[in-house]
Formats: structure tokens, sequence, C-alpha cells
């Protein structure tokens, strides 16, 4: 089954996906902090999650999409990046009483790289060293994995950038952009994610709405063969 | 001439005068991760219509800076060198110079464009030391540097510095983040791809601000000034007037296992707004929703400024007490599931310009007429609306042509009227262009993924020649 990703509010977005796709999806996908040009999921996490809960797909992945230049940057952008988004999903998981984590203690945690932006190992290595070793609410679980969302077979740095990452610090996945061959929420294309050869493909953006003619404001994304990306999210276990 | 490469310890700070200029292969040597500047003197256009100067005076002439990532650069740091312009089609771009290295944050142009700061972060035996490098873009030498050393601070720390220009000031402020670890323990961790949890070492940070100012007359430095404000989040929002600093921050969340039985909302961000050269605040207020994390700001003539957040809603901040306006934006109030490129810009006639690439929308507005939309012109979204550079429409100085990148399907670049909101013109051989901005001479300069990455039109969308670099481009100053 797909899910959603959207910069729009789960609770103003979900009933024309319905409309549009007549099922419920099974996960969502919602930016946080930095995301400068999105509505962003801890502004308002309770209805959000009010919202995830009436669509049926009560679970919230997490991303983040900086000003895209910062991408390119030094070490120091890169940390306050992942220090930002750290504590934007702590502030929403303190917001939201049913919120939990992932019963396998793994949330992915996806940086937005989009396709003419270049990755520079300073910030990718800053970046992904805070978001691996944030002491989620002191709970000494440290749950939060990096993960990168990008185009694999863009020509500018991506792939390449963390080749150079070791341990935990690979990316726990790669959100594939590419290709956009659409489809439905039931009628999902077979597996073919664009892939990097430095980090599986986990998570494929296989339409999204530009390109596929959504009249709804979401993309949609599936998970690869053997995974489910509701084992990577934000559970919102109950209706808020 | 012998290659040089782009090295990964710091280089000191060379301009075109001082140092020897980089052939092209040297432009295109290097290592992944580095970012670097170029700057490209500006050609000066005669002719046609909107072939005017951008600006007048000082900055029409000015060398134009380009940042960007080495797309082979053994360092993290970044560059600075200098080429010129094609003045013709069939000729190429000349030699490039290089001027700094290991830049610590994007280069800030000035208002009026006659200055490029450029930040860098030195380790020093018991602190850091940070320099401010005002570029004078006439020349583009170096017009002012001075350094100011945080002292006391632990090995690892991280600082990030911004430097805010004030207009029509000459102290210039730096917001300092500090980040400092204070603790490394090991822990167990899943390694997802093997399945195995291991061992590592984990470190724990803390951030705070400072605040420093800068006189670009006389290249002192006061402070810094430590503010109280830990634990907070490193990333600010910072915008000047020509009295006042206003930085926004928020506080870090704290662990709270009461929480999940008691939720608590988010913390809302702080405003606190500094007279030029004081640590104190003069007014400090909480502020709307969402946490700094560079959205736009721009100055307004009235003093107060403003913030475009969640890509379609303008903040007014009250220079007097601090009252937040919120007004939505109605050409850019609209939803996509991806975000877009935003973009503000303040005018010299008073008026903000801004764009939203990804709904095709650009507009603008009259902060001396209630934020009136005093202009809005649709057109196609460009292929990559909100990959870098974030710069995809640009407004003629004299605000009556748009220019922007053409639609997914056409590519190339396009003009429209802003009176009538037509298009006028269009120029496209199939490239997909990643950027456009227009430079003070009026031409045009679009940005590519390959090389020739640098295309040069007129106003008049003629193609004036293109150049190489290889510097994956993330902005144009």
């Amino acid at each position: 089954m797909a899910g959603y990703d959207t910069a729009g509010e789960i609770q103003n977005t979900y009933a024309s996906a319905h409309n549009e796709f007549g099922a419920d999806p099974s996960f969502w996908v919602r930016y946080f902090n930095p995301s400068p040009a999105a509505d962003l999921f801890e502004n308002d996490p309770v209805s959000e999650s009010e919202g995830a809960w009436a669509s049926g797909g009560h679970y919230v992945g997490c991303i983040s999409a900086p000003t895209q230049s910062r991408l390119s940057g030094s070490a120091a952008e890169g940390q306050a990046d992942a220090q930002s988004f750290a504590a934007a999903l702590l502030s929403a998981y303190h917001a939201v009483g049913p919120i939990r984590l992932p019963s396998n203690n793994q949330l992915w945690c996806f940086l937005d790289q989009e396709y003419s932006t270049s990755l520079s190992s300073a910030y990718w290595n800053a970046w992904a060293y805070y978001i691996a070793e944030y002491n989620f609410d002191g709970l000494g679980t440290y749950p939060l994995y990096p993960c990168l969302y990008c185009d694999p077979d863009s020509p500018y740095p991506n792939c390449s950038t963390i080749a150079g990452s070791t341990g935990v610090d690979v990316p726990a996945a790669i959100w594939s952009s590419e290709p956009e061959p659409c489809g439905t929420l039931t009628n999902n294309p077979a597996w073919n994610a664009d892939s990097c050869s430095a980090a599986p493909t986990r998570l494929w953006q296989f339409g999204e709405q530009g390109a596929c003619g959504y009249s709804a404001n979401v993309d949609l994304d599936m998970a690869a063969p053997g995974y489910s990306m509701t084992n990577y999210c934000f559970n919102v276990s109950s209706n808020p | 001439m012998p290659s040089r490469r782009w090295a990964g310890a710091a280089r000191s700070l060379t301009s075109p005068r001082h140092g020897p200029p980089l052939s092209r292969r040297e432009m295109l040597a290097g290592g992944i991760g580095a970012s670097a500047l170029i700057a490209l003197p500006d050609i000066t256009r005669t002719g046609g219509r909107g072939d005017r100067p951008a600006a007048s005076g000082h900055s029409a002439g000015r060398y134009v800076f380009v940042y960007g990532t080495l797309q082979a650069a053994s360092s993290p740091g970044g560059s600075v060198a200098a080429a010129v312009t094609p003045t013709s089609r069939s000729r190429s771009l000349p030699a490039a110079i290089p001027v700094a290295t290991s830049l610590a944050t994007a280069p800030v142009l000035s208002p009026d464009q006659a200055t490029v700061a450029l930040v860098t972060v030195k380790d020093v035996p018991g602190g850091s030391k940070v320099t401010l490098t005002l570029i004078d873009t006439a020349s583009a030498t170096v017009a002012k540097r001075g350094s100011v050393t945080i002292s006391g601070l632990p090995d690892g720390t991280n600082i990030l510095a911004t430097p805010v220009f004030a207009p029509g000031a000459a102290i210039i402020p730096l917001v300092l983040a500090i980040t400092v670890p204070t603790g490394q323990h090991l822990v167990r961790k899943l390694n997802p791809h093997t399945g195995n949890a291991v061992t590592r070492s984990v470190t724990t940070w803390q951030s705070h601000h400072a605040l420093a100012y800068f006189d670009s007359a006389t290249g002192a430095f006061a402070g810094p000034f430590h503010l109280a404000d830990q634990p907070s989040l490193a990333l600010s929002t910072a915008v000047a007037t020509a009295r006042d600093l206003f930085v926004w921050t928020t506080r870090e969340p704290q662990p709270d296992r009461t929480a999940k039985t008691h939720p608590k909302p988010p913390p809302l961000p702080q405003l606190n707004v500094y007279p030029l050269g004081s640590a104190t605040p003069r007014l400090s207020v909480p502020a709307l929703a969402p946490w700094p994390g560079g959205e736009p700001v721009a100055a307004l003539p009235t003093g107060d400024v403003a913030r475009l957040v969640n890509g379609r809603c303008l903040q007014v901040c009250s220079a007097r007490t601090g009252d937040v306006t919120q007004l939505v934006v109605p050409p850019l109030n609209v939803i996509r599931a991806k975000p877009s490129a935003v973009t503000m810009q303040a005018r010299p006639d008073g008026t903000l310009f801004l764009t939203k690439p990804g709904i095709g929308r650009a507009a603008v507005l009259d902060p001396a007429d209630s934020f009136r939309v005093t202009a809005s012109v649709s057109f196609p979204e460009p292929a990559a609306p909100f990959g870098a550079p974030w710069s995809k429409a640009v407004l003629s100085p004299s605000g009556d042509t748009l220019f922007v990148l053409g639609g997914a399907a056409a590519g190339g670049i396009a003009a429209y009227d802003v009176a009538t909101g037509g298009l006028t013109a269009s120029y496209s051989q199939g490239q997909q262009y990643a950027g456009l901005y227009q430079t003070p001479s009026g031409t045009l300069l679009a940005v590519a993924a390959k090389n020739p990455r640098l295309a040069f039109f007129s106003s008049t969308l003629s193609p004036l020649g293109t150049a190489d670099t290889n510097l994956h481009v993330s902005a144009v100053f």
C-alpha cells in the first residue's frame, strides 16, 4: 500500500486525496523545520494528527527541506539544520499524547535534496551525525536515523557525497524522486526506483502531483519490497 | 600554466590584484564537497529595450559573485575566485582568480550591492577566530577585514556566523550561534544495514547566541556579547534596519517525561530587537510560529521588518512595539504537494518583490499601501522549482519586465510584461536552467546543471555567451 507526502497540512488535504484516490493511505510524510516554504507539522501537530487519524493512515514520516543553497555549505550549517529538525520532531512528540515512536525504534529522518541542489560532505556529515546521535526526549534509545530524499541520477553531488559516510551515518534509506511512472494509491507500479550505490533506496516517490496531474495536494510514495514505511514513522496511536 | 588544486586547508584571502589568475583548467579542478565563490566582472550592455544598467553608479560596474560546490573538491571549505565575462557569443570565459577558501557560511550581498560579506571561522587555542571580510564588488578586492575571537570554547565547537547588513549604516551586525559539545559517551545503536547493534561514541550539544558588531569604517569589532539564551536552537533569523537588529530565536525543547500524559504545545520563537551596537534588547517579545528556519526577510522603509513564512504569509513586525501583523499574500496562497523556492526582496522604490516558482507566480507588494498587490504575474512552472539556486524569476530595475526560467516543457528563459501579465519574449534551445539572475548591467545570467553552466543573455533574451565553471552553482550575488 502506498502513502502520501505533502507540504500542506494533513487535515486540509486528506479529504480531497480520498476523493481522488478512493482509498486510505498507508502513511503520510510531512515537513518539519527547517522547511521555510512549507506548512510545518509542528506548527499545529494536534490538528495534523487528527487529520492523519481521520484519513485512515495514522503513520507520519518526517522530512526537512531547508533553503537548498545551505546544503552546499558548512558543517555548522548542517548541524544547525539538523538540530532544528530534531527539536521540531521532539516538540511535535510532546504536543500530541498519542504520538508514538516506531516500535522498532527507527524513525527515518529525511533531508530533502532537490534535483538541482548540491550536497557538500561537510553539511551532510554534520547533519547526519547530529540526527544519529540525538538523545530523543532523553530516552537513551537514539531512535533517529538520517536518510536522504534525492534524485540519484541528478548530475549534482548527492550519491557521491554520501559515499563517504560510514556506519550509522550512511543514510538508513534513500527516498528516490525518480522515475515517475505515476499510478494511484491502490494501483502501484512495479518497484523500479532509482538508487545510489552507497545506500539502499527504501522509499520511492512514484507519482508527483505536477507531473502526474493529481488534483489533490499529494505525491504518491511506496516502500521497497519487503519494507513497510509505517515501521519507520511516528505512529498516531489514537485520535488526539 | 601549472594546475593548482583547491586544497583542503584554509587559504588566505587573495584578491585578483594580488594573486595569479586561474586557468579554466584550474577552475575545473578540485574535489567533492567544497563550496566556492567566483567573481565575474559584469559587462555593460548598450542598446535595446531593457538593456540599461540594472543599477547606477557603483553597482552598475561591479563583479558578480557565483557561489557553489566544487564538482571535485577535496575540501569542505569555500573559495573565492574571479574571472571575466564574455562579450560575445564566440568568446569563452577567461581565467578566474582564487580569493578565499573555507567559507563558514554563504556570502551576503549588501542592499546597495557595493559589498559582499564573507565569513571564515578558524580554531585558535582556547577558542575560535571569526573573520569578516568585506569584498568591494567594483574591484573584487578586500575593502575591509576584521576578526573577533571567541574564547573559552571547547574543542569541537561549531560557530554559525551570519552577517547582517543594516541599510545606510556603517555598523554590520554579526549574529553568532555557538554550539558546544557538552558531553560524550558510548551508546549501542542498531546499524540498519547490517541489523547489528554497534557501540559508538555520541556527543551532546548545546547552543547559545552572541552578537558582534563590525564597524566597516574603521575595521574594528565590538563584542562578542554573549546572550543568556541557552539552550536555544542555533538557527536564527536576522534582519537589520538603519537603527535596529531584529533577531528571531527559539528555545531548544528539553526532554520532558510528563509530556506524553500532559501534552504541551511547541514553544514559540522569541523576537529580540537590539539597537545597532547593543546587546541589550529594547524589545523582547514572543513571536508567531514558525520557528526561524531560512524564511526570507526584508527591512521596510518604515523601519518595520517583514518575514515571509510558509511560502505564502507575510509577518510584519512593528519596530516600535514588536507587534506582528500576519497577512496572506493572495498570489502566493496556493499550496502544492511539494514546497517551492520562495524569495522576497526589498526594492529601491520601497516595494517588495516576491516569487514562488513552484506555483508559477511572482508578485509586487506595496508596504506603503497596506501591502496591496500592485502586480502579479503567472508563468509556467520551471523544471526544478525547489532546487538551488532559489532565484528563478527576476524583476527588471524599472519593474516593467519579469524574467523567468522557461516552463518545464520548453526550458530556456522568458520575459513577461508586468502590467499585462502577457508573455513578451522567450528563448529556448531546450536547455533547462536551474536559476536566473540579472546582473547590475542588465545582463541575464542563467545557471545550468552541466557545462557550460553559465549562460548570458541580453535583456531582450539574445544569447551573449556561455562560460564553464567547476562550480555546481547554489546562488549568485
